[in-house]
């Protein structure tokens, strides 16, 4: 993955400007290697819109279930049809394949104030 | 402060993911759950599960003394056989689940588990005082290793040690001039055997067995893929699926109880009532549509009632699909066929309710070489 490009919540969740407005959101590398193999997704339907910190999407591995949140506001246009039909890709996509959803900005600047660029992330966690 | 196998250090040079467990620091993980639950169907996996408990009993009473303290017929057990029981309570309620292995006469041991090796010590002595026995606990002595998969008896071989030996018995053998108590028992479903050895020759061992299983694609296997294969094999886990509060008969273990068995024991009454006139609950295994994961304590629905819960509950890496086992009330209108729903964050998911085990070792096999 790009990782220069995207910016990273500190529940794990980062999003990724691909055209202006539009932001692909995914799980970090580092989450999806604590979770382990895994098995089940649930995605929204394409339409719906969230609040930044909104839950939108849970995630099981074998050990758990686990909840996603939104890292910022957006309706979503697109849901990762590969990635629901097919949620061990998850484990295997090093790349930026592994999108969730792909969403129309709707919030204020203000909400990347307390995302973080890649290599701060992973200083944070590790 | 979490108690350290003697082969902590081995697990984390292996770069296994370490957790809490029962008060231990264990593997839960090396590579990846899946991967190692499908190297232990397909091959052969290594398991390092000294923090199970082993307790030593020996004296004249012994046969008495054990005959109280567990449902299952102690009394006929020749030199090396080894029986699974449980510990029950006055009502028949389960304190642990145990293997006891008569070594020869007058002389038993007990393979306890980890979690459970304080509270079963006290029952133990408190149980014994009329009886002329010596209770010694050893858990701090001993470590334990498994290794579980078709290629087990490979792996022996390729150390030099060959043998044919009966499920459920134990040998005291050398394997590469090392002593070890060698058990044919596991909690997988798979062949595949219990080494119970000195603390100081585990590293040994546990690195002979490693480089031996080479030329077999033998893994390390963490509790992660243990408790998925153990949960494929519909074998309980102590805390999930049984509990004070559950008798053998509830948790689905009539097989395990003696109907004929003359010698009084903890729970006689409350079990053998429950063998005759049936249980309020009892177990089934269910298969969820979907791959969503049911999780223990969640709960279970049939015709809209509320009629149980999941006591376990995994992703099953053999058949691909998500399964538990659950403790229900006796309704006959709910076996095997019927649908069932699980509650999983606010949500109702089906199951079928299937028969237990999950696996069909026959089976399995077959699909491991299509």
């Amino acid at each position: 993955m790009d990782t220069l490009k995207i910016l990273c919540s500190k529940t794990h969740e980062y999003a990724l400007e691909t055209d202006s407005n539009t932001y692909l959101i995914g799980l970090t590398d580092y989450a999806i290697e604590q979770l382990g193999d895994i098995v089940f997704l649930e995605l929204p339907e394409v339409g719906s819109t969230f609040n930044k910190g909104d839950m939108f999407a849970t995630v099981e591995s074998v050990k758990a279930a686990s909840e996603i949140y939104m890292p910022i506001s957006g309706t979503v246009t697109e849901i990762n049809e590969e990635i629901l039909t097919s949620p061990e890709l998850l484990n295997e996509y090093q790349d930026e394949k592994n999108w969730l959803i792909k969403v129309d900005f709707v919030g204020d600047n203000e909400e990347f104030l307390d995302l973080m660029d890649y290599d701060t992330y992973r200083e944070e966690v590790e | 402060m979490l108690k350290e196998t003697v082969l902590h250090n081995n697990h984390v040079e292996l770069g296994a993911k370490m957790v809490d467990f029962a008060g231990w620091h264990m593997p839960v993980q090396y590579s990846s759950i899946i991967e190692e639950h499908k190297n232990v169907r397909q091959n052969v996996g290594l398991f390092d599960v000294s923090h199970m408990g082993e307790i030593f009993i020996s004296g004249k009473d012994s046969i008495k003394f054990l005959q109280k303290i567990v449902p299952q017929n102690i009394e006929n057990l020749f030199d090396s056989k080894a029986v699974y029981c449980q510990l029950t309570n006055e009502n028949g309620g389960i304190i642990d689940d145990l293997i006891i292995y008569k070594l020869k006469d007058e002389k038993y041991l007990a393979i306890v588990n980890a979690s459970r090796v304080d509270t079963d010590i006290n029952w133990f002595i408190r149980n014994s005082l009329d009886f002329d026995v010596y209770i010694d606990n050893q858990s701090h002595n001993y470590s334990l290793i498994a290794l579980q998969g078709p290629k087990s008896d490979d792996v022996l071989k390729n150390l030099g040690y060959e043998t044919e030996q009966d499920f459920f018995t134990i040998r005291e053998v050398l394997i590469k001039n090392i002593p070890v108590m060698l058990s044919k028992t596991g909690y997988t479903g798979e062949n595949g055997y219990e080494i119970l050895l000195k603390n100081k020759f585990a590293k040994e061992m546990w690195n002979l067995l490693l480089q031996a299983g080479k030329d077999f694609s033998i893994l390390p296997i963490g509790l992660g893929a243990r408790d998925t294969l153990r949960l494929e094999a519909a074998l309980p886990l102590y805390g999930n699926d049984l509990s004070e509060e559950t008798t053998p008969i509830e948790a689905g273990l009539s097989w395990t109880v003696p109907k004929d068995k003359t010698a009084a024991y903890n729970g006689k009454d409350v079990i053998l009532n429950q063998i005759s006139s049936g249980t309020q609950k009892k177990v089934i295994g269910i298969k969820m549509i979907t791959r969503v994961v049911p999780r223990h304590e969640q709960e279970v629905y049939f015709n809209n009632e509320k009629v149980g819960e999941v006591t376990s509950g995994s992703f099953a890496p053999s058949i691909n699909c998500s399964i538990a086992l659950c403790n229900i009330l006796n309704k006959p209108e709910i076996s095997v066929g019927s649908t069932v729903q699980v509650l999983i964050r606010d949500k109702f998911y089906d199951a079928v309710v299937v028969k237990r085990p999950f696996i069909n070792k026959r089976n399995s096999n077959k699909e491991n070489k299509e």
